[in-house]
């Protein structure tokens, strides 16, 4: 009876199938499995970052120790060496911030060129930079090196800057967008109507273009937040280091191994460096949902 | 106006003219050439992975010393020879570097650092054991100043082994015949973990065992990382991991430091700066361990080696060598402001003789039951075998060690064959950089 | 408006000539930054590896560098380790895009099902991993990878199944691989998901009416047309597994499999900075680039091929 009438109340949107009902429990089953798969660790991490050493190593993993120890452990994680670990949380912010603004800027501008104008180089200039994403980080980073040194840049924040306002996967991006979304007639308009070229690309395409500026903003801010090697390299006074970098030198620590002291940071701090994207991520929910269209077009 | 003028006679007027001018020359000459001659201030850039008592040792050489100011760059040590060399290739290096002796040679071939004799450090050859004083001065030149040592020493779960009954190794013989006393009383305890992670704890064992890996002979190196020695100890090590006598796994790693915690590993052969380290990590079994000598492989001839000690060296990035080399004298010279006060802050072997009177070598330490540790690894510094060298691609050496004994501990291939095949690998390392080997 | 200034002759054509130079100025930004940091430390590094070091005697002092053509290219040829690092990235990669990419595409079709509730909750659950920094998925998994730590071990013990070895020489492989499957999977599905939200619903209405099972809907429909995505994120993944990095680094730390030379990558780290060879770190990485663009390309006309037949 209830299958039956399932069937005659099936949903009335068109175009999705109609699920006999063991299988969407199968499916259901198998979502819940999977979301918990995708989640574990992080709820590992949380209830870890609670504990104290002891009950780290004493108490099972999923579930909270004997006491909870987060303020403790936090006020630890920032007072240890002198608040290095918020040194490194500012510094990870600066560079991920300030990268990702300038790279989508320029990123934006060069894209909307490749896209919405016909010059010679075009196709040349498109194929190199997509090139470019095929180079592996070591080829690049130490002569990049011996470039910021000649320069005397090394060890301070313009060396992971300076790289990092370039964006090969944000021209895509931005190419992509322009030519699906940025209509010739628009830009007649403006330009008939006298506007300069660069007036026209700050107000009349730019914000036909936001839901990719976001996307292209949020990409970068992720990929040099999570950036490694080239902070790593660069950077040698531990005042200048990112969370990346500064979590991984706790866990090789002196000599060659965490301390276990450590151990705890490690976990309290890996939290406090997971949180603020996590967050990030579910408030702008709406703008990267939309905008990750952007990669599966063709341009 | 005129008739002011007249007033003075007029040789006068001249002479105080020549007065003036002169005045004002000198004047100007003190003011432009103090600025442009010698900075008043020299400031100094050092490397050191954050040592404890740095910050002292620093605040008290840039108080006596008002010409020069240190600034301590702390540059973490995972990674600290990778950052050194590649400063020092871009030239781009600190003035001063704190380098450890087994990486001296490596930083040396790099042609970073300067030669010292020209600064006078030969006359203090003498203020230092000779076996340290020929790991800094290689090919005719004096390239650091030794600060501290590392001696080693075997520190152990008195309570445990007198619980079982076993008495205190004092050779190798003894201490295979502990390890399976300890694991049969107890089959959760081992005698020691077997770290294939730590290649400098190997060359300890085989720096103490008599092996020779690296000699300079003329102007070319020789080379026998699976000499006798070498092997003895890779049988020895070998034939205890067989018998799973020993735990095979990382040191510095969270699952050893929870069996020190729990009572499951009963000894650590380790150098004196380990004792501080041992502290931090077990703090629950204080009062229960003990620092014994290291395990002779002969009856009554005690033999020791040396892990890990640093050095301080200055660097041709340095537009002031000559500062730069008088703060790498002090620190490793300096007996009151430098050397005591780290003594004093325990686990800090001082490299410069005569450095711990009486009551240095006699203070206890309540996690060792108040035993005086500082003498033990005292009398071992003076048995360390002398002729151990350094080779100039250690980095490497280490690297493929490590590797090997991993892979060992993973059922592929013994401790032994893991030397001959670092043996190879090092002969075709050290010809493909150049080096001329023998 | 004027409109005969407009359509003025003059007008028009310094518009022509305004919009003419126009794309290289907008160019201009990003070409001089791409310069600098990208075509120019590449080149730095292709000129570097046709130099080698020399030293003689005991070589105490700064080597010599000497031009040497490409023969740190032929030693690289002859080079075991090499190979080796290779060969264990292309497992690596054979076992984990695969896994992850099908991953990706299954929960993809699934969120594309009305009857999924929660689509929100899945979808965040996903994506939260790309949030996290590889060294700390890392460092994370570490623990679930340590028997000291890891709930996995814990759960196993309690069911009496012994303790797994994850670190272990025969599951390191897929220990790492699934570091990377938890972390790319959710972003993978998100871009595959929006390329199945741009599939018209007319193409199903006309499927339905044919009566196409899901199912079938899933292979004929849906598949066929987000492939260029999954074409897309395949050489995205291949270019990014080549270049394996992160997370054996920091496993290293607690595992007695991974060495220091685990994938080419970290060889050529070493090299550079562990050994000072930097010409010869230079022509490794240029090689691992070609072996990397190699696999890309091959991976694309293999797909190109494919979807013509």
């Amino acid at each position: 009876m209830s299958v039956r009438a399932a069937r005659v109340t099936a949903p009335r949107r068109s175009n999705r199938r109609l699920k006999l009902k063991p299988s969407s429990v199968l499916i259901a089953v198998f979502l819940f499995v999977l979301s918990m798969y995708f989640l574990a660790p992080l709820y590992w991490l949380v209830v870890s970052s609670t504990k104290t050493l002891e009950d780290l190593f004493g108490t099972p993993g999923l579930w909270v120790g004997k006491t909870l120890n987060f303020g403790q452990n936090l006020e630890r994680l920032f007072t240890y060496n002198g608040g290095i670990y918020l040194r490194w949380l500012g510094n990870t912010f600066l560079y991920a911030g300030v990268s990702a603004v300038v790279a989508t800027g320029v990123a934006t501008l060069g894209g909307y060129a490749l896209a919405k104008f016909r010059f010679r180089g075009r196709n040349l200039a498109f194929s190199l930079i997509l090139g470019a994403i095929l180079v592996p980080n070591t080829a690049l980073v130490l002569p990049l090196y011996l470039l910021m040194s000649r320069l005397g840049l090394t060890d301070t924040a313009w060396a992971v800057l300076l790289p990092s306002f370039v964006s090969p996967f944000g021209v895509y991006l931005a190419r992509v967008y322009s030519a699906a979304s940025v209509p010739d007639e628009l830009l007649d308009a403006a330009r008939v109507d006298g506007s300069s070229e660069l007036r026209t690309f700050l107000t009349v395409v730019l914000p036909v273009l936001a839901p990719a500026l976001v996307t292209i903003f949020m990409f970068q801010f992720v990929a040099v937040w999570n950036n490694f090697f080239l902070p790593l390299v660069m950077l040698s006074s531990e005042t200048n280091f990112p969370v990346t970098v500064g979590l991984q030198t706790w866990n090789v620590g002196i000599p060659s191994g965490a301390q276990p002291v450590l151990i705890n940071l490690i976990v309290t701090g890996s939290f406090v460096a997971v949180v603020p994207l996590l967050v990030g991520f579910l408030l702008l929910q709406r703008y990267w949902a939309g905008g990750l269209t952007l990669g599966s077009v063709k341009g | 106006m005129k008739r002011q003028r007249n007033l003075v006679p007029r040789n006068q007027r001249s002479f105080l003219g020549v007065l003036t001018t002169l005045t004002t020359l000198i004047a100007l000459g003190t003011l432009t050439g103090a600025g442009a001659q010698t900075p008043k201030v020299v400031n100094l850039t050092y490397w050191n992975w954050g040592v404890e008592g740095t910050q002292g040792q620093i605040d008290r050489f840039n108080a006596s010393h008002p010409g020069i100011k240190v600034t301590w760059n702390k540059v973490p040590s995972s990674g600290f020879y990778d950052k050194l060399s590649t400063a020092l290739k871009a030239d781009n290096a600190p003035d001063v570097a704190n380098i450890e002796l087994q990486f001296l040679p490596t930083v040396i071939s790099t042609g970073g650092l300067i030669d010292l004799n020209k600064y006078g450090v030969a006359a203090y050859k003498a203020r230092f054991e000779p076996w340290v004083w020929n790991q800094v001065a290689l090919g005719g030149s004096t390239y650091a100043i030794p600060t501290d040592l590392g001696p080693m020493g075997m520190l152990y779960r008195a309570d445990l082994f007198k619980k079982y009954g076993v008495a205190v190794p004092k050779t190798w013989a003894e201490y295979a015949s502990a390890a399976s006393k300890l694991h049969a009383a107890d089959p959760k305890l081992f005698i020691t973990t077997f770290a294939p992670n730590d290649a400098g704890w190997f060359s300890g064992m085989a720096w103490q065992s008599g092996a020779k890996w690296f000699e300079i002979s003329g102007d070319s190196w020789k080379v026998t990382i699976n000499d006798s020695a070498t092997k003895r100890v890779a049988q020895y090590w070998q034939d205890l991991i067989d018998k799973k006598l020993v735990k095979p796994g990382p040191i510095w790693a969270d699952g050893w430091y929870n069996d020190l915690q729990t009572g499951e590993v009963a000894t650590w052969l380790t150098a004196s700066w380990g004792t501080g380290f041992l502290e931090s990590f077990a703090p629950k079994t204080s009062g229960n361990w003990r620092v014994a000598p290291l395990p002779s492989w002969e009856a009554g001839k005690p033999a020791a080696s040396n892990w890990g000690g640093s050095t301080t060296a200055v660097t041709k990035s340095s537009k002031f060598p000559k500062e730069a080399a008088t703060f790498a004298l002090w620190l490793g010279t300096d007996l009151k402001g430098s050397v005591k006060p780290l003594v004093k802050t325990g686990a800090w072997f001082p490299a410069v003789r005569g450095a711990m009177d009486n009551a240095d070598l006699s203070l206890t330490s309540k996690f060792y039951g108040n035993q005086a540790v500082n003498r033990v690894f005292k009398n071992a510094s003076r048995v360390v075998d002398t002729r151990f060298q350094w080779g100039p691609t250690m980095s490497q050496v280490y690297r493929d060690l490590q590797d090997g004994f991993g892979a060992a501990v993973n059922g592929k291939g013994n401790l032994s064959s893991v030397l001959d095949t670092v043996q190879e690998s090092t002969l075709a390392a050290m010809r493909k950089q150049g080096f001329d080997v023998k | 408006m004027n409109s005969s200034l407009a359509h003025s002759k003059t007008f028009r054509r310094s518009r022509r000539n305004r919009i003419k130079a126009t794309p290289y100025l907008f160019l201009l930004p990003f070409a001089t930054l791409f310069t600098a940091f990208f075509l120019l430390p590449i080149l730095y590094a292709l000129e570097q590896s046709l130099f080698t070091q020399h030293r003689s005697g005991l070589g105490l002092g700064t080597p010599t560098v000497r031009f040497s053509g490409l023969s740190n290219y032929f030693d690289v040829f002859r080079d075991p380790v090499f190979y080796q690092g290779v060969g264990r990235v292309v497992l690596y990669g054979a076992v984990q895009i695969p896994t992850m990419l099908g991953l990706a595409l299954l929960l993809a079709l699934l969120l594309d099902t009305a009857t999924v509730r929660f689509k929100n909750f899945i979808r965040m659950a996903a994506f939260a991993p790309y949030a996290v920094p590889s060294v700390v998925a890392a460092l994370l998994w570490g623990f679930f990878y340590n028997p000291r730590f890891s709930p996995i071990v814990q759960v196993m013990q309690a069911l009496g199944l012994g303790t797994p070895n994850l670190l272990g020489p025969d599951a390191i492989v897929f220990s790492l691989a699934n570091i990377a499957v938890w972390q790319w999977t959710g972003y993978n599905t998100l871009i595959i998901y929006a390329g199945l939200q741009a599939i018209g619903p007319e193409l199903y209405e006309a499927a339905r009416v044919d009566g196409c099972t899901g199912i079938q809907m899933a292979r004929f429909i849906k598949i066929p047309l987000v492939a260029p995505t999954l074409i897309l994120t395949t050489i995205f993944s291949i270019i990014g597994t080549l270049q394996l990095f992160n997370e054996p680094l920091v496993l290293k730390q607690i595992s007695n499999s991974i060495s220091n030379v685990y994938t080419p990558n970290l060889y050529a780290y070493y090299t550079a900075f562990g050994n000072n060879n930097y010409n010869y770190a230079a022509a490794l990485a240029v090689l691992l680039a070609f072996v990397t663009f190699v696999f890309s390309f091959g991976f694309l006309r293999l797909s190109n091929r494919a979807g013509d037949s």
